[in-house]
Order: C-alpha cells, then structure tokens, then sequence
C-alpha cells in the first residue's frame, strides 16, 4: 500500500512537470494516471437513449472503453472508481462553441482603414482559411467550465466577423491543441455579422459579398480543373486562400455551419443556401419554432441553443393581496402587466422551442456558444417541462451530434471501443439535485470537486458561549481576535479583543437565529468610529461568514470555539 | 423504390423554391364611394373581390355564396396607397462604405417584424419601396413590399415579380460620405464622375463576358474565363434596362446631370425621388420619361433643399411628370393622404390627380401599375377604407385590405401588434399621477364669460 502510494507520487510529480497544464484547472482535479485502466464499479449506465445498465461496470483502458457491462472482471492494474448507485452517459458533445479558443486582443478596426469601402479581407472579417489549431489554448477555463457541466467535446469555431474560419471538433481536454483535435477543418464556418466601420458594415453587404465569393469561387474552381487536365497552353491559375478555402464546400465535401440565433437570421441563411446551394448546417437557433417547416426544406442539420432567456420569479402572494386592498390598478400598472404578460409568453416560447422541434420530427443537437455552462442544466430541465423527452434530450447531447459530425465510431454512446467520454452524476443527469462527480476526457480523469454549501438552518441550535478565534483575511493580510460570548438570560453578551483592535471592545448586539449568527462592535480606528458587523453561520464549534467594515466593504471571516470552555 | 425515392425527393426540391405562401382573400365591399383613380369616382357602388383580385366593380353586385360582406355605406374606398420612398421594415439601410455598392439588396434584410407596418396599414398603405440609403452615389438595390403584416416569413412580405429597382444619391449624402472618409466622391462633379466611371467599368464587364460567352461556343476552345463580380453584373442589369434607377436628388443642375449620364448610357428607367427642384426642370424631365416622387412641403432642413415649393407636386403634373407623394418616414406615411390633399391646397389638383399621387403614379414609378393603383377588375384587391372624404382633414381610415384580406381593421386594433417579443426588453413606462388642479385657475371664469359672450343663457 505505502509502495503504491510513493509511486503515485512520484507519478504525480512527473505528471505535473510533464503536463503542468491540466494542473491548473481550479474546481476539479485531475487524478495523477498511476494507471490509464480505470473501472467504474455498481454505477447505472446509459449507454444511449432508452439502453440502460442497471448496476454495471465499465472498464478504460488507455482512453478507450474497454468494457462495460453487468459481470466483468477488473484489470489489476486498474483503478477503481466506486460510483456507487451513481449514472453513467456518454460525454456530452457541443455543437458550437469558442470554447478553448482564445480571441485577438487586437481591437476590430479601431482606427478606421483609409479607405473603409475597400479593406484588406481580414479587417472585412474574411478569413475562411483560418483553422482553429491556431487559437486553440489548453489550458482555457472556457474548456474547464464546459466539462463541469458534461460536455467532453465541442465543435469549436475561431472569433472572427462574417468567415471567421473553419470549425473542427475538439476533445475538451489534453495537453496540447494537437493532441485535443479530433475532427479538423470538418465546417465552414460562417456568421452574418458585418465588419466594423468597413465593408461589409450592414448583414445586407455580408449576404451579397458571401454570393459574390462563392460565385467567384465557383468560376476560379472550374477553371482550375480545366487546367489540372491539361496545362499547356493555358494561363496559370491566380493562387488565392480566401476563394480556396471554397472549394471543399462547392464540392460538398464540407458542410457550411451558420449561426443563426433570432427568426430572421434562420431565414436569411435559407435565402443565401437557395442561391449558392451549399450543404448548410444551422447553430445556436433561439427562434426557430414559427420557422421549421422552412428549415426542414434545407435538409439542414440543426442545433439549438442551450441559453434561454431568464423566467420571471414569481411575486410573493402576500404581496399581492394586499395590493389589492390597497388601491386600484392605474392605466399604466395595467400597461405594465399586458406587456409582461406578453414577455413571459415569449420567454415560454424560447424554453418550448427544442419541444417545438421535436414534435415536428425534426432531429437537432445543442450548442452552448452563447449559453452560460452553469446555467445549461437547467436550461436543459426547463426545457424538459416544456415538452422536451429526455431521451431526445439525451440523443441531442450525445448520439444525434456524433451523427451529424462523423463520429458514432468514436463517440456518442457508451460502447467497446468508443473514446472514454463519460459523465458520471450522483443522481440522473436532469434531475434537479444531480451534482456531476466524474467526468473522463479521452480517458483522462476530472474528478468535480463537490462544494459543500453550508445551508443557514432555521431550527438548528447551535452552542455559541464560550471562547472563539477568529480569523478575518483584509487586503492587509490574516489578522487573529479572540470573541467572547456570554449566555445573558434569553440573549447573549460579548466582547471582542485582538487582531487589529487598539483595545478590547463590548458587542453592541448578538442575535442568534438558528444557525445564522449576527454580531455588532465598534472600533475606533485613528480617531474614526466605525461599525464592524459581523454575519456568520454557526456548525458545531465553527462559523463562517464576514465582516463588514462601514465603508471599506466586506471580508470572509472564519471562526474556532475553544472546546475547553 | 430507388425511383421512387428519387422522384420524392425531385418534388420536395421543388416545392422548396416554389413562391412563399401568400394568403389571399374573397369579399363584396358594398355600396360605397368608390374612387377608381383611372376610371372615376362612382357612387353607391361595390366591389367584388375573388381569391386576392377585384373581379367586379358595379352597382348592386349580387354576393356570392358564403363571402364575407363589408358595408361601406357612407365610407370612401380606395386603393391602397403606395409610398414609392420609404425604409421601413429593413434591418439594415445603408451600406454606406463605399461610394458604388449596387451588389447590396434590402430584399435581404427585410423584417416583416417591423410594427411599423402595422401602423402603415394603419394610414391606409398597403405597399411601400423599402429603399436603400443615399449614403452612397449608387447604394444597393430595393425591394417593393407588400404589408401582408402577420407573417413571420419574410419572403410572404415580397411583392412577387415585381421589379427590380435600384438607389442612386446625388448632392450632400454621398459628397459628405466621401469627405469623411477621404474618398471619391467630395463634390457633385465626384458624383458625377463615380456613376460614369462604374458604368464604364460594367460595359468593360459585360464587353469581356460576352467576348468570353461567345470564343467559348466555338470548337475546342481554351482559356480562362473573366473573374465574377456581383457589382459590375448589378451596373450591367442597369445597363441592359432590367433595373429601374430611383435617385434621390434635389437640384435642378444635378437632375439635368444624371438625365444626361442615363442618356449617354443608354438608361431609359429613371425615377428622381425629392427632387425639391423638380420644378425648375419638369419639361426636361417630361421629355426622357423621367418621373418624380416628391416631398409635399418639406424643405430647408439642409443647404440644398432651401429652394423649394409646396407647388412642386402640381407643376411636375402640369408638365405631364408622373408624379407621386413619397414619406421616407415612418410617421409621415401613416398620413399620406393629408400630403396629397396639400396638393389642392397648394396647385389645386383635382380629386384624381391628387389620390394620383399616392396611387397610381407611384405604382407606375415602380412598375407595378399593372397590378395595384386603382380600383378596376383584374387588379389585386388592395384596397384602403376611410371614414370621410380622404382629401379631407376629417378622414379617417377604418379598413385596410391586401389580397383580398383585412390586414388593420379599426374596431379591432388593439394596443400590442408586435408579432415577435424580446424577453429581454425592458418594459419601461411613464406613470402619470393624477394631478391636483384646483390651484390652476388660468380658466378661471371663462366658462361664464363664454355664456356672457355667446349669450347662451
């Protein structure tokens, strides 16, 4: 056991020194490989929609599924991860996404070009021949935030104006860009988004200089066959990247993805597809409910987003009634309602637009480009209880995905064989309370660090007398006092001394409810009075909390009881 | 099966670039006065509309089985109007970054979103020309726009075949454009010089590409073709007479410039829109064809609309210009028909020649007077309903009809029209509180003194 443990050690060092980059990663850790097997034992497993394992194992070896199933034996050299009663599914796979990419510092056209109606193509936002291994950091938190909430691979696409560049699917995780590319240059992809101040500045001049590239692409591209044939006596062919970057997508050997959130995009990207005739794929769609009929005419490959607008919270009712009493609804308190009635209307249709999609038997995957990671999951149970299956919410995670980007060999499902992309979660993955615990990268473990959230308790009732050290962190550094808390009949009394108090200093007031402890002192600081509250939670013989200082803000302040009194 | 497969899938491509589904209704409007505007003002008479078209105008028209009935006893009914200058319903306007951009289409950027087509239903227009800018010397291409308000679908917007027009900008706009960003143009004679240099520069084009067209015919042969390019193609529709040019302008010296650049390029299609020095020119303009679309009494809100009549509009008619009243304002169109009842105020038009203005003339500038303009059979049912004579400072319109059906209905028009919300907006509204007038007595006494005056007691 010991010579294990020192082995990993020394593992970890040379791990570290070797990949010092995923060390970096802040609310998860990657687990030192001492082995690349690992085993996930008495876990249920969703291998994809609607096929599931009750109680099963799953065997990784070297970053792929080795096995999984209900009796299967464990590799001795295996790592052994009990996910006891937890759920186990295929990584995630976002179907857009900058995630990792790192955008240029340098401001678009801050200083105006000499002459804005004919930029270089770069300022103009074209650059078609732009890969993402050029952007790609693997060490961006962006990659970090995405697996916390299960995604283990992206189609990820440059920063950029109406051609930012090619997108290719990545692996959201490993040491360097090469190692995490998976699928390169697989999109074209493209934005209706104008340059600045140059041409194009409107959407209108994007739509016309894309037809006019195209079609320019289109000619060089003939012409250039014609003169592979047969060379002699032809003039050569002027080399340029922008327009052969076209031609795999006139060939239809590479799909053009557009990002098209709002209704009227969707439609000028089926207009642009009508007259270039490219194979289209459409992301991050917020509105397309009224306009899937003419996207299903596309043959498009869809992916909704996964951001919604946020829910109205409900007033209190308390409130309300006693409103009512109070005096009648003036005409513009009645404007006000009709307009918000109106808004929760639309909101419910953003949350009921992947249901929309699904009764109209129209598959599509998500994307989370513009979709906060931490709010995806609920997004995802908002759109559940909007007439979403979680099965087809599942499928749009995972299977539906891997389809559209040529990857169900590899990815998309938990099988033999397939890349070791899992998520492992506590409790299934939309339910409410389920808290991801594990997620495996190509193989490489993340294991999410469980935050405790120490929850203030009405009827808790902690003991608070007694002697307490407290340490409050300043700007200025740590600095230690001592509290004193006395039991005065129903109440309590106080006195606080230390740290950076000239002298010892009473409590105004101590109010304890449950758990929840509040506090209030003077201090007297070169000549200054100041009030100093302190809100903490009580467990046990510790608090947490902080400590406002009037105007100079709050700080976190923790605090011991001394068991001896 | 294999065949079978095909053929499905053959007539589901096809199906998807059939025209946009565009609905279109039936309905008898009754016993109303009825302006023809070509052939007209006729008195207690219907109009029969079938599936979007008027079919029958005539006195007691017996109704068809099932169609839906409108009374319009005492009511005025018109065609709908037409504002042949506007830029509502687009999300962009101005590709204003370089001084020739004919490649641009508003057509694009069209958002039948827009509630200000709801308020222009509102004023009795049924179909506008949503306008490129006149940032540029020649800025993008137009698009002619029916307010089939309700759809989401912006291609049901489309006025289907109608043609293409395109924006040219003389004067100030392009000048100023050009003086900010240190381009040609900076002068009128640069605006001059940049038309003709890009119509030069198509006829090169189209020169190459036929040359091309035809060396590629004979047996054997090989070369290279010319490159594309969407704007010198855009210059050579112009050229080859498939696009109407509308230019805005205002002085008389630049109108006579451009009659003579379309002139020595062959353009017979030209519209000028503004023209506030119209008067000055209308002869010349009578003579190549050209027409006008004006402002009623709008000027001096820059140097070179400072000479400037409110008699524009009649004395162009005088001359035998085609003529029409234009907004270029969302608020301003909603009354289009105040603008053109100046015209009798200010030259004395006649009834007919005035709703002209807002009609018919515009439907010819256009190209669309086959279709809408006036009430006659075979024409499309847009149809605009007041209450009151139009001309009238007292009109008001209750009804407004597009292919045959109610797109704004007064007694139904209620406060929220917006078709599409932002959850994210921010709902803001004023609050009036109920003010306490009693310390206001700038009144005081008046109501007596009126019975005093008027002797009512």
């Amino acid at each position: 056991m010991k010579s294990i443990l020192s082995r990993r050690r020394t593992l970890l060092l040379l791990w570290a020194f070797t990949f010092p980059i995923l060390l970096v990663a802040q609310d998860e850790k990657m687990m030192a490989p001492v082995s690349r097997t690992y085993v996930i034992t008495n876990v249920n497993i969703i291998q994809s929609p609607g096929r599931k394992i009750d109680i099963g194992t799953v065997v990784i070896k070297n970053g792929l599924i080795l096995a999984v199933g209900k009796k299967i034996s464990i590799p001795s050299d295996a790592i052994v991860i009990k996910a006891d009663s937890m759920y186990l599914y295929a990584g995630f796979i976002d179907g857009l996404s900058h995630a990792g990419i790192v955008k240029s510092k340098e401001e678009m056209n801050r200083d105006r070009p000499k002459d804005p109606g004919n930029p270089p193509p770069d300022k103009a936002g074209i650059t078609p021949q732009n890969s993402v291994l050029e952007f790609l950091n693997p060490v961006d938190k962006s990659l970090e935030d995405l697996r916390s909430v299960g995604f283990t691979a992206a189609h990820v696409v440059p920063y950029g104006g109406m051609l930012p560049g090619r997108g290719s699917v990545i692996l959201l995780g490993g040491s360097s860009a090469n190692e995490m590319l998976l699928q390169p240059s697989l999109t074209f992809y493209s934005e209706l988004t104008p340059a600045e101040r140059v041409y194009p500045a409107t959407v209108m001049g994007v739509m016309a200089k894309y037809r006019d590239l195209y079609r320019q692409a289109s000619l060089t591209k003939s012409y250039e066959t014609v003169y592979a044939s047969n060379r002699a006596g032809l003039e050569r062919p002027a080399t340029d990247r922008i327009l052969e970057s076209f031609y795999p997508v006139i060939d239809k050997r590479m799909p053009v993805f557009f990002r098209a959130e709002r209704v009227l995009d969707i439609q000028r990207v089926i207009s642009l597809q009508k007259d270039l005739g490219f194979t289209l794929m459409l992301g991050d769609l917020k509105e397309g409910w009224d306009v899937i009929n003419q996207i299903k005419t596309t043959n498009a490959k869809v992916f909704l987003s996964l951001d919604l607008p946020e829910e109205k919270k409900e007033e209190k009712k308390e409130d309300k009634t006693e409103k009512k009493e109070e005096k009648p609804k003036s005409i513009s308190d009645l404007e006000k309602e009709a307009l918000e009635k109106r808004k929760v209307e639309f909101t419910a249709k953003y949350t009921a637009q992947a249901g929309a999609f699904q009764k109209a038997g129209l598959k599509f995957g998500f994307s989370t480009i513009s979709a906060k990671p931490k709010d995806i999951p609920a997004n995802l149970r908002r759109m559940i209880a909007a007439g979403l299956s979680e099965d087809v919410a599942l499928a749009s995670l995972t299977t539906l995905p891997a389809e559209v980007f040529g990857l169900t060999d590899r990815l998309g499902t938990v099988d033999n064989g397939k890349i070791a992309n899992l998520v492992i979660s506590d409790k299934p993955y939309f339910h409410e309370k389920a808290t991801i615990r594990y997620v495996f990268v190509d193989g490489h473990l993340f294991k999410m660090e469980v935050k405790e959230i120490k929850k203030v308790d009405p009827n808790a009732k902690p003991e608070i007398a007694g002697n307490w050290t407290l340490t409050t962190e300043t700007p200025q550094g740590k600095s230690d006092s001592n509290l004193t808390i006395k039991k005065e009949g129903s109440g309590y009394s106080g006195k606080i001394s230390g740290g950076r108090l000239p002298e010892p200093s009473d409590l105004q007031r101590v109010e304890l409810t449950g758990n929840s402890l509040k506090f209030v002192y003077a201090v007297s600081m070169g000549g200054q009075a100041m009030t100093v509250t302190v809100e903490a939670t009580v467990e046990g013989d510790t608090l947490k909390g902080t400590a406002s200082v009037g105007q100079f803000g709050s700080f976190p302040l923790e605090g011991k009881r001394d068991p001896k009194f | 099966m294999k065949k079978i497969t095909m053929l499905f899938l053959a007539v589901l491509s096809c199906g998807a670039f059939a025209q946009a589904q565009v609905d279109r209704g039936s309905m008898l409007i009754k016993n109303g006065t009825v302006f023809t505007i070509t052939k007209g003002t006729l008195e207690n008479t219907d109009v029969l509309v079938r599936d979007g078209k008027i079919t029958q105008v005539g006195k007691n028209i017996p109704a068809p089985t099932g169609i839906k009935i409108i009374d319009a006893s005492g009511l005025f009914v018109m065609p709908g109007i037409i504002d042949a200058h506007s830029h509502i319903a687009l999300s962009s306007i101005n590709e204003g970054t370089n001084a020739i951009t004919p490649e641009v289409w508003t057509g694009d950027v069209v958002n039948p979103l827009s509630i200000s087509i709801y308020r222009a239903l509102a004023g009795g227009v049924t179909t506008v020309h949503a306008m490129h800018g006149s940032a540029n010397s020649i800025g993008g291409q137009c698009e002619t726009l029916k307010l089939r308000y309700g759809t989401v679908d912006a291609d049901v917007l489309r006025m289907e075949d109608a043609p293409r027009t395109i924006k040219f900008a003389l004067g100030e706009n392009p000048t100023g454009h050009g003086r900010r960003d240190g381009q040609q143009p900076q002068s009128r004679m640069g605006v001059e010089f940049v038309i003709r240099q890009a119509f030069s520069e198509a006829k090169e084009y189209m020169a190459t590409w036929e040359t091309y067209n035809k060396a590629k015919l004979q047996k054997g042969f090989r070369g290279s073709p010319p490159s594309y390019n969407l704007r010198l193609e855009t210059l050579a529709d112009i050229l080859k007479g498939n696009i109407i040019v509308h230019c805005h302008s205002y002085r008389a010296d630049e109108i006579n410039m451009l009659l003579n650049v379309c002139r020595d390029f062959g353009i017979r299609r030209i519209v000028f829109q503004h023209v506030n020095e119209g008067f000055k020119v209308a002869p010349e303009l009578a003579a190549y064809g050209a027409m006008a679309s004006v402002f009623s009494d709008w000027w001096s809100y820059k140097l070179e609309v400072y000479y400037s009549t409110a008699y524009n509009a009649t004395i162009l008619t005088r001359n035998g210009v085609t003529t029409s009243i234009n907004s270029d304002d969302a608020e301003l169109m909603r009354h289009l028909y105040h603008e053109a009842a100046k015209t009798q105020k200010y030259g004395g038009l006649k009834d007919d020649e005035a709703l002209s203005l807002i009609t018919i003339n515009p439907a010819r500038q256009l190209g669309i007077e086959n279709r809408v303009g006036s009430i006659e059979a075979g024409k499309e049912a847009d149809i605009a309903i007041f209450k009151n004579h139009p001309l009238s400072i007292y009109t008001i319109p209750v009804l407004t009809i597009v292919d045959g059906i109610v797109r704004f209905d007064r007694e139904k028009d209620v406060d929220d029209m917006r078709l599409y919300i932002d959850p994210k907006e921010s709902i803001d509204i004023p609050t009036f509180q109920e003010a306490d007038h009693t310390h206001e007595n700038c009144m005081l006494g008046a109501e007596e003194t009126a019975q005093n005056i008027f002797d009512l007691n």
